[in-house]
């Protein structure tokens, strides 16, 4: 405004003041002289070309990342199949801006492919946006949530907002301390609550759902897998050991899933994709829900195969195959997260807890997965281990065991039949071309004599049947009358006596 | 709200196929007791809400994995449990080392957990006593020298039990539970205004 006022005293020329770009309009001082459209358009280029250099660098060290991991593991990464790619976070502290650009980039390599059709959210430029965006909706739907309680909702919300600002404030403090403070912090709503709702649990704990929420979406950057804590390292850990756990087959497990047949192993891939889909959610309740969701798969999946509902001894063994075959990302810090920050009410007793208490046996599990866990000698699960040697894999596994060469490749490296295997495939696969071609040149022998023929036949046809064009008589001017004769004569005048 | 509210943890024990699952379908199936009949589709977690004196308690059942490669993994099943239903069977002599195993372990490491002693498949060995390779006192022995409840039960384990057995079969397993239920009752009427159980994040 004082800029305006002291303008309007002394003289300016009208170009001046109007937008730099020349469109006609007026600038703005604020907008570097610009009007607000011209401006709006410079600064969404800028943005356009700063997002798009961000991630031509995100993708540049992916690139390199991947191809650095290729060529250590090798082998390993291959036949591990599509969820071994799991991006891998930079424990550097100065690369930790980058690292965050490639987070928001990493869930298309992170998903595998058979997530494709319920995640349709490509990797938009604008997805760090989108993830403010979620936080003000949740925001949203949490105070329209407290409406309806009216004073005590007020109340509610206050104490949220004053918790949030003085969890910013403490930058840093260890996990531990972090999680006692969000706990102590529900313990003392649900105090309130309790004298509030008179001891109605339920609806306190339908409160509580909606504060974890609230708390945790807000949260979730600052305090999960945190820089205090080792989880990054032990998140690696535990992924580089399920990648060297490959070959770990459902039977060694003692899993009663049968999976050739389609429903089961259809529940397979679905308790695959929700244990991998745990990582992309913020609130502790639900990641618990993957959990829940996945476990409940893997239970359809033990029923239909054995006619039974199925007990604890069936389901551990097949969570594990689980955990293994989808080797979910990030699962130490999704573990711990859960652990420090869930509303322990529903993580110690209830359904959900129960499955999450099967998850941590899991891990605990495969962590310390020895030989005598799997029922193989020491020297055997040695040499699987370093990659020496792989045991057969079953039919259902893949089609590696062909009639004549599985009683002969017990000793072999499975990787050795299939090579042969391929490589029969591809012989028959030439000479089928071999043939193809050859088919190929009669046809063509085959179109052109057909074409000689035919020409041969009209020759024949012509000579035998001479074209014989029959002069048209130079018609008069009344050559339409041709049926002259058939008609009867003209009448010719009479002459009647008389 | 998908999941049940949930008082009451109790945690199955055992090795593997003495019958803990079928334990927990038998009382579960059990009409006895009031409140809905919840259908889940595995036997692993049952909650089952039962009225304690005045009040309706819900109690989460858990199953566990008896095999022994999961033995250093239970700890964190029982963690926070209420109650602990030890079982063995009767007729195997192994799965009672295995029960004093966990036993064992619960005292060092849950302390305020109830054990309850449990001696399964008596049905067997009603129909032959030479089956049996546990005796009954020195079960009870160690019950008592644990400070545990014991109970022999037997739920539907094999076609050759009859109705008569499973009477009073079903009356033993309830018994059990039912003990089980009055005790974490009374102990919920005491922990009332702690809602939380402490023990969650601290481990």
């Amino acid at each position: 405004m004082s800029q305006r006022t002291e303008r309007r005293g002394i003289h300016v020329d009208q170009s001046d003041l109007l937008c730099k770009k020349g469109c006609g309009y007026y600038g703005n001082t604020a907008w570097q002289g610009l009007c607000s459209k011209c401006w709006r358009e410079e600064y969404q280029r800028v943005r356009q070309k700063q997002i798009q250099d961000d991630w031509a660098l995100a993708e540049k060290l992916q690139r390199e990342e991947e191809a650095a991991y290729a060529s250590s593991h090798g082998v390993q990464t291959q036949s591990h199949g599509p969820f071994s790619k799991f991006e891998e976070k930079k424990t550097n502290e100065k690369t930790r801006k980058v690292t965050t650009v490639k987070k928001f980039f990493s869930p298309s390599s992170r998903t595998p492919p058979k997530k494709e059709t319920q995640d349709s959210k490509t990797p938009s430029p604008s997805i760090s946006r989108h993830a403010s965006f979620d936080t003000d909706q949740v925001s949203k739907d949490f105070v329209e949530f407290l409406k309806n309680l009216q004073k005590p909702g007020r109340e509610i919300h206050k104490q949220c907002r004053a918790f949030l600002v003085n969890m910013s404030s403490k930058k840093d403090i260890s996990a531990e301390e972090l999680s006692e403070c969000v706990q102590d912090f529900y313990q003392n709503m649900v105090d309130r609550l309790m004298t509030h709702f008179k001891g109605s649990s339920e609806s306190v704990e339908q409160v509580m759902d909606q504060v974890e929420k609230y708390i945790m979406t807000r949260l979730y950057k600052s305090v999960f897998c945190p820089e205090t804590t080792d989880d990054e390292k032990k998140d690696l850990a535990t992924q580089k050991r399920i990648r060297a756990l490959h070959w770990v087959t459902i039977q060694m497990l003692c899993v009663s899933m049968d999976e050739e047949i389609p429903e089961v192993s259809e529940n397979v891939v679905k308790a695959i994709t929700d244990i991998i889909e745990m990582d992309s959610k913020r609130v502790p309740r639900d990641k618990l829900a993957c959990i829940t969701r996945c476990s409940k798969h893997i239970f359809s999946a033990i029923k239909i195969t054995k006619n039974e509902p199925a007990s604890a001894d069936d389901f551990l063994p097949a969570l594990i195959y689980i955990v293994l075959k989808a080797n979910p990302p990030r699962l130490q810090s999704n573990i711990q997260y859960i652990t420090r920050f869930c509303n322990p009410s529903r993580l110690m007793t209830g359904e959900d807890g129960y499955y999450f208490t099967n998850l941590c046996c899991a891990a605990a599990f495969i962590e310390k997965l020895d030989a005598q866990s799997l029922n193989l000698s020491p020297e055997e699960f040695e040499r699987y281990m370093s990659g020496q040697a792989s045991p057969r894999f079953n039919s259902s596994e893949g089609d590696w065991t062909s009639s004549g060469a599985a009683s002969e490749s017990t000793s072999i490296n499975p990787v050795l039949v299939q090579l042969n295997q391929n490589l029969e495939l591809l012989s028959s696969l030439s000479s089928r071309q071999e043939r193809l071609v050859e088919a190929a040149h009669s046809l063509q022998a085959d179109l052109l004599s057909w074409t000689e023929s035919v020409k041969k036949e009209v020759n024949d046809i012509l000579e035998k049947y001479p074209l014989e064009i029959q002069t048209c008589s130079v018609s008069a001017i009344d050559a339409n009358n041709v049926d002259n004769e058939n008609l009867p004569p003209p009448l010719t005048p009479q002459v009647f006596a008389g | 709200m998908t999941a049940m509210r949930v008082d009451a943890k109790v945690v199955m024990l055992g090795k593997e196929s003495v019958g803990k699952t079928s334990l927990v379908e038998r009382y579960v199936h059990h009409r006895f007791l009031v409140g809905p009949y919840q259908n889940t589709i595995g036997a692993a977690f049952v909650a089952k809400p039962i009225q304690v004196g005045e009040k309706v308690v819900t109690l989460g059942i858990w199953d566990t994995a008896g095999s022994e490669r999961y033995e250093a993994m239970s700890r964190i099943y029982y963690r926070g449990a209420r109650a602990a239903v030890v079982c063995y069977d009767m007729t195997d002599s192994s799965s009672f080392q295995r029960a004093r195993f966990w036993v064992k372990e619960l005292q060092n490491c849950e302390e305020h957990c109830k054990i309850y002693l449990c001696g399964t498949k008596s049905d067997l060995i009603e129909g032959d006593r030479s089956l049996r390779q546990i005796d009954y006192h020195d079960a009870q022995d160690f019950a008592e020298e644990i400070g545990a409840q014991h109970f022999e039960t037997s739920s539907k384990t094999g076609k050759n039990v009859g109705e008569s057995d499973l009477n009073s079969s079903t009356d033993l397993t309830t018994f059990t539970q039912f003990s089980v239920i009055t005790s974490t009752g009374v102990d919920l009427g005491q922990k009332k205004d702690s809602y939380f159980y402490s023990c969650c994040h601290n481990n």
